[in-house]
This record gives C-alpha cells, sequence and structure tokens, in this order.
C-alpha cells in the first residue's frame, strides 16, 4: 500500500517528518476530528434506534396483540431487524470513514 | 453414535486443517498477527467464528428458553458490540500497528509498567472466559457420547493448544473461518428442516398465548440426580418416589432424586429462577416493570456492547487485516456474518418450550439445542439433525478456546516473557510462542477438571464486566483524546477492575433476588465503566506532565496508510516485526 515519494523522487523519513509536524499535524487534527464527529453520529443514530426499542415496547402494548406468521410483533421486532440496521449502519460508515480518509492523502499527498 | 462419530470428524478436522497450516506459520508475525495479511471475508469469518462460543451457539437458546424473550436483547448487544468497535477502534487500532494488547498500552502510554499492568488483566479475562469452554466442551461430550467428562476437557485443551502451538495466528484465522461456517450451517439446517418437518411451530399458545409448559400426550418422565427446587406454574399432578401427588399453581416443591412422572397436559414444575409465565407474557422482550423491566434491558446492552469491545482477544484480531480500512471492512462483515446466524438460536427455544419441556425440570435448558432434534422429529432424521448440532457445539468450544490461547500466548510469551529476559532473536521468539502455547493451557484446564459440579456461568459474565471497565475506556480514551496518562489508565483500569469485581461477588454472597439491585451487581458496567472513564479523565488532567508526544501517537493511530510516511509509522511497530530479513516485505 505505501507509496514512494511523489513524481519519483524518493524521500528522506527525515522530509516525512518535517512535513508531517510543520503543516501535516494541522491537517491530521482536522482528519482526526472530522473522523470523530463521524463516529458519534453514527454512534447517535445507532443509539437513539437501538434504545428507543425498548420504550417502544413498554409504551406501545397494543404492539403485542399483532402477530406476523402467528409471532407476535415484540419478539419479531428483537430478533430480526436491528441487525441489518446494525449492517447498513456500519457499511454507511465505512465508505464515508474511507473517503474522509482518502481526502486527507490527497491533501497531504499534493505537489 | 453417530453424534459420535459427527464429534470425531469435526475434531480431527480441526486437527488437520491446524497441522495442514504449519507450513504457513513460518515467521513470528505469522505466529502473532498472521503477518497482517487476512483479506475481509477470511478474518471477519475468523472474527465471528472466534467470537460466537457455546455462550452462542448452546447458551442464547437456553436462555431465552428459560427467561423469556427478553434474553433476545443478548444477540443484539453482541452485535452492537461490534458496530461501536468498528466506529471508534478497528482502523485506529490496526494503524498503530501493536502485535499484543499490552504492546498498545506500552507504547500508547509511554510506561513499561503498563505493559505488565494490561497483561495481567488480558490474562484474567482470557482466562475466565476459557475455563467455560473447556467445561461446556466436558459436559457436551459428556451427553452426546456419555464419556467422562475429563475427556472433553483434555482432548479440546490438547487439541487447541497444539493448534495455536503450530499454527499460531495465521493458522488458527484459516481453523476458525472454517469453524464459522461449520457453526453457521449446523445451528441453521436443523432449525429449517425442524420448523419445515414440523410445519411450523407447535403448541403456540405455549409460546404465545396463555400456555404453560405442559407434558406431552404420552406423559412425561425426568430422572433427577439429585433433589431439584421447582415451582409448578399451574395446578399439575404427579408422581415423585411411588407416590402421586398434587400442587396447586405457585407451589414450590423440592423434588426428591429419582423419577418424577407426570401425566398427559400436566403442568410442568420449572426448576429455580426459570420464567413461569404464560406464552403472553414469557414471548414478551420487555415489560413495564419488574425483573424483566427496562432497566434490567438497558443495563444488559449497556454491559454486552461495552464488554465485546474490552475483550482482548477479539482486539487483537484487528491486528490481523493489512491496514486500517480493510480493518473496518473486516468488521462490517463480521456484522452481516452475526446476523446470519444469530437468527437461528431463537428457534431452538421456542421448539424447546413446545417440545422439552422435561429441561425445565431438571433445569438443563442449556442443553436445549442439542436435544432438540431427536425430540422434535424421532428416528434417524433426528439423530442425524443431532449430531449436526454437537459438532456445531464442538466447533464453538474449538474455536473460541483457541482465539483465548492465541491471546494467552502472545501475553506470556511477548509481554511477560519478554520482560523477564529479552528473546535471542527471532527463533527465540517463535520458539517461546509455542511453549506458551502449551504452557498457557495447563491452568484453565486443571481449573476446568476442579470446576466439574459448580456453576460457572459468572465467570463469563465476570470477563465481560472487566473487559468493559478497563480495556474499553483505556482504548477509547487512548485512541480519541490526546491527554490520557499512564497513570491515568492505570489508575482508572484499577478502579473499573475492582469496582467490577467487587459488585459480582456482592452479588453472589447476598443474593439480593429480583429487581433493580440485582441487575446492578449481576451487569455492574453500567456503574464501573462510568466510574473507570471519571478516574481515567481525572488522574490524566492531574498528571498532565507525564503526557507522551501527542503528536507521533495521533500520526501513527490516524494517518492513514499511502502517506509514504511508512518510517514514522514503523516508530511504533514493535521490534519483533522490525526483524530485516526474516519479515516478508510489506508492500
Amino acid at each position: 500500500m505505501r507509496e514512494e515519494g511523489r513524481g519519483g523522487r524518493r524521500r528522506t523519513p527525515r522530509d516525512e517528518l518535517a512535513e508531517a509536524t510543520a503543516h501535516g499535524d494541522v491537517y491530521l487534527r482536522r482528519l482526526v476530528r472530522a473522523q470523530l464527529a463521524l463516529s458519534i453520529s453514527a454512534l447517535v443514530a445507532f443509539i437513539g434506534l437501538l434504545g428507543a426499542l425498548p420504550l417502544l415496547l413498554i409504551l406501545v402494548p397494543h404492539l403485542a396483540s399483532v402477530s406476523i406468521v402467528h409471532i407476535p410483533l415484540p419478539l419479531l421486532l428483537v430478533a430480526v431487524p436491528l441487525f441489518p440496521l446494525f449492517v447498513a449502519i456500519g457499511w454507511t460508515y465505512q465508505r464515508r470513514a474511507d473517503a474522509l480518509d482518502e481526502a486527507f492523502r490527497e491533501l497531504v499527498g499534493r505537489p | 453414535m453417530i453424534a459420535i462419530f459427527a464429534v470425531a470428524a469435526v475434531t480431527v478436522g480441526t486437527l488437520g486443517l491446524g497441522t495442514w497450516t504449519v507450513r504457513l506459520a513460518r515467521t513470528t508475525s505469522d505466529l502473532f498477527v498472521a503477518s497482517r495479511a487476512v483479506s475481509p471475508w477470511w478474518n471477519a469469518a475468523a472474527i465471528s467464528g472466534e467470537y460466537l462460543s457455546a455462550a452462542s451457539f448452546l447458551g442464547i437458546a437456553g436462555l431465552v428458553m428459560k427467561l423469556g424473550a427478553v434474553a433476545l436483547w443478548l444477540p443484539v448487544g453482541f452485535t452492537a458490540g461490534y458496530l461501536t468497535l468498528l466506529l471508534f477502534v478497528a482502523a485506529p487500532l490496526r494503524r498503530y500497528g501493536s502485535y499484543t494488547i499490552s504492546d498498545f498500552a506500552e507504547a500508547r502510554l509511554g510506561s513499561p509498567r503498563m505493559r505488565l499492568l494490561a497483561a495481567g488483566i488480558v490474562l484474567g479475562i482470557t482466562g475466565f472466559y476459557l475455563v467455560p469452554q473447556l467445561k461446556g466442551a466436558g459436559i457436551t461430550l459428556q451427553q452426546v457420547t456419555g464419556a467422562p467428562y475429563w475427556l472433553g476437557v483434555v482432548v479440546v485443551g490438547g487439541i487447541v493448544s497444539l493448534n495455536v502451538a503450530l499454527g499460531g495466528m495465521r493458522g488458527i484465522t484459516y481453523v476458525q473461518a472454517f469453524q464459522f461456517w461449520l457453526k453457521t450451517f449446523a445451528i441453521a439446517l436443523p432449525a429449517c428442516l425442524l420448523l419445515i418437518y414440523l410445519g411450523g411451530l407447535p403448541s403456540q399458545n405455549t409460546l404465545f398465548g396463555d400456555g404453560v409448559p405442559r407434558a406431552p400426550a404420552d406423559g412425561l418422565s425426568v430422572h433427577l440426580d439429585h433433589s431439584e427446587r421447582v415451582v409448578f406454574p399451574a395446578a399439575s399432578s404427579y408422581t415423585a418416589g411411588g407416590n402421586p401427588h398434587l400442587a396447586r399453581a405457585g407451589q414450590r416443591v423440592t423434588l426428591p432424586p429419582g423419577e418424577v412422572h407426570l401425566s398427559a397436559n400436566a403442568a410442568v414444575p420449572l426448576a429455580q429462577d426459570a420464567n413461569t409465565d404464560p406464552g403472553s407474557l414469557w414471548s414478551r422482550p420487555v415489560e413495564s416493570g419488574g425483573s424483566n423491566g427496562p432497566l434490567f434491558v438497558y443495563s444488559l446492552l449497556i454491559a454486552t456492547v461495552l464488554g465485546t469491545m474490552g475483550l482482548p482477544h477479539i482486539l487483537v484480531r484487528f491486528y490481523t487485516s493489512p491496514d486500517g480500512s480493510t480493518a473496518r471492512r473486516t468488521t462490517v462483515r463480521v456484522l452481516g456474518l452475526l446476523w446470519l446466524f444469530y437468527l437461528f438460536p431463537v428457534v431452538y427455544s421456542l421448539l424447546g418450550r413446545a417440545l422439552a419441556p422435561g429441561l425445565y425440570v431438571t433445569g438443563q435448558t442449556d442443553s436445549v439445542v442439542l436435544r432438540v432434534p431427536e425430540l422434535a422429529w424421532p428416528g434417524e432424521p433426528g439423530q442425524l439433525l443431532g449430531a449436526l448440532v454437537a459438532a456445531g457445539a464442538f466447533a464453538a468450544f474449538l474455536s473460541t478456546a483457541s482465539g483465548l490461547l492465541v491471546s494467552i500466548s502472545g501475553t506470556l510469551s511477548y509481554d511477560l516473557w519478554g520482560r523477564v529476559r529479552r528473546a535471542r532473536g527471532a527463533e527465540d521468539r517463535r520458539r517461546r510462542f509455542r511453549a506458551s502455547a502449551a504452557v498457557g493451557m495447563v491452568l484453565p484446564v486443571v481449573v476446568a477438571l476442579g470446576a466439574a459440579g459448580l456453576d460457572i456461568g459468572v465467570l463469563v459474565g465476570w470477563a465481560f464486566a472487566i473487559a468493559a471497565s478497563t480495556f474499553c475506556p483505556m482504548f477509547l480514551l487512548g485512541i480519541w483524546w490526546r491527554g490520557l496518562t499512564a497513570p491515568g489508565a492505570a489508575a482508572g483500569m484499577t478502579v473499573g477492575a475492582l469496582v467490577a469485581t467487587g459488585a459480582i461477588f456482592t452479588g453472589l454472597a447476598v443474593d439480593p433476588g429480583p429487581g433493580a439491585l440485582a441487575s446492578l451487581l449481576t451487569q455492574p458496567a453500567v456503574v464501573s465503566v462510568p466510574l473507570a472513564f471519571a478516574t481515567m479523565i481525572a488522574v490524566s488532567l492531574a498528571t498532565r506532565a507525564r503526557r507522551p508526544d501527542a503528536d507521533v501517537q495521533q500520526l501513527a493511530l490516524h494517518a492513514p496508510e499511502g502517506l509514504g510516511l511508512a518510517q514514522l509509522e514503523r516508530a511504533t511497530v514493535p521490534a519483533a516485526e522490525r526483524e530485516g530479513p526474516e519479515h516478508p516485505v510489506r508492500t
């Protein structure tokens, strides 16, 4: 995965370090903040959905009288739909996080 | 008889696969982190294979049968734990490029003592987790084949030890990936075939209506090895010790050892702490109060999510991905694979409540997955399916135990042995890993042999609580907060571990009965984790002067690969991996 210095010029580690601590550091802080914001927003979405389900089941007791293929709806709601939801949140997050990394790579790798 | 062959086939297959992978494990990096070259699908199957222990394969179905649908939040919490790992830990942990969890602790916080503390906690958690796996293997082999208890323990211990010593992390990855698919097949196929054979769920009144478990049309005979305290959920009659008895609804009875007989349709007595509610309440995932109330559900979710985030044998697997982005993609696939697996345990608990009421009498609901196929489909088809689930259960013991032993061996050989006396080169380091794989299994096997008659289910809960209260805050703050210091992390982990341990033992000692206090004592994460976080932050702020160089650390944790910063990233790569010629060229 690792590339040599761009334009075929091989840079010494010292160059890389200098670049990283001079302006690279500002970009890195920005990247970390963006990644953290992305993770937290995904976390809020997921906690909101997961945390709301027990409350929904308590506050709407009427759900227990609904059955799908003879199985009560509350049981189904816990056993099945949360998992695909997790996958969907995870997949969306992964694509966005990789995109943030890619943007950072472009920024720092600028000639 | 068929079951013996099925279990033997899994065992031989595992051993064969393990031996075959020996030639793959040539370098130190192979043994510790599979040379960081495991592709997302392989790694996802291996992670899931390692994670789906007996607790998932047998335990969830048994708990749902015993406690009711409230136990369905367990697999939800387990899977949600991986989602939080994905969001906050997967990519930075991989990018940091350590060898073991303790390695991370020392390098990130710049303190050799942190390595010792972390190593001690890793050994504690993995040990508590390993003993119940071995015990489960002994009991399963005993139930399925009639072999003595110690045989299962020794066989699983020996095979796992041999496989880890030979193949290390690299070999175990393939074994575990194979075992994931075996387990999923072994739990899915019987569930589907039984539902087709039965034409849907039987006795729906018992499951979802106002019915309680009742003896089948030809009566029910149960053999009790020792006296059993039971509750009758409805008025019933039974024969025990040769004498007929009547029981009122709600009556508590101590059944004597020997044969207990219930005539057709008599309400079945339930062993202590089973849910005695009729089906309509039993199948409700949360109630507005009481022991299945929202407080219990939320504390269970928090405990399982945070515990999963701190399990060392899970965290160490992220090191085997080629880079941070692959670690993320791996974890998304894990979510999908866990989804696939967790669709099925609930089928067994529903069938078990309807068709295996005898398990309620003996309290052995944990074996419902093993028993249901033969009860639901008498004759050879049922026996074949029963053999298949037995094989799957054995695969579960083997794969989880392997993953735990990889963590133990890495910690023993690299973090502890390496400190006592530095390894003399790569050859010595590999020899030490292999020796540790043999030695590290001895104590857990001895403890498991001694724990034959003890209820050690509490050990896994303890491991989860300690993981949640120590490594979970250490990793979250270590990765995302520049200000964490070694004294802060050490203080927080100590406080978390002590509070969690104290709560669990208080719960065991005083038996608080059902209610809010009980959920707090058995799942102390709700209290101990915030305390650990608060201590870490407070002590870190007080020892601000000892902050490690945050810029270098942040770069190592968060800078994406491919920047040409190879030398800089390698500043944190452990010495063992910079061995020169023996290490394959990293591309």
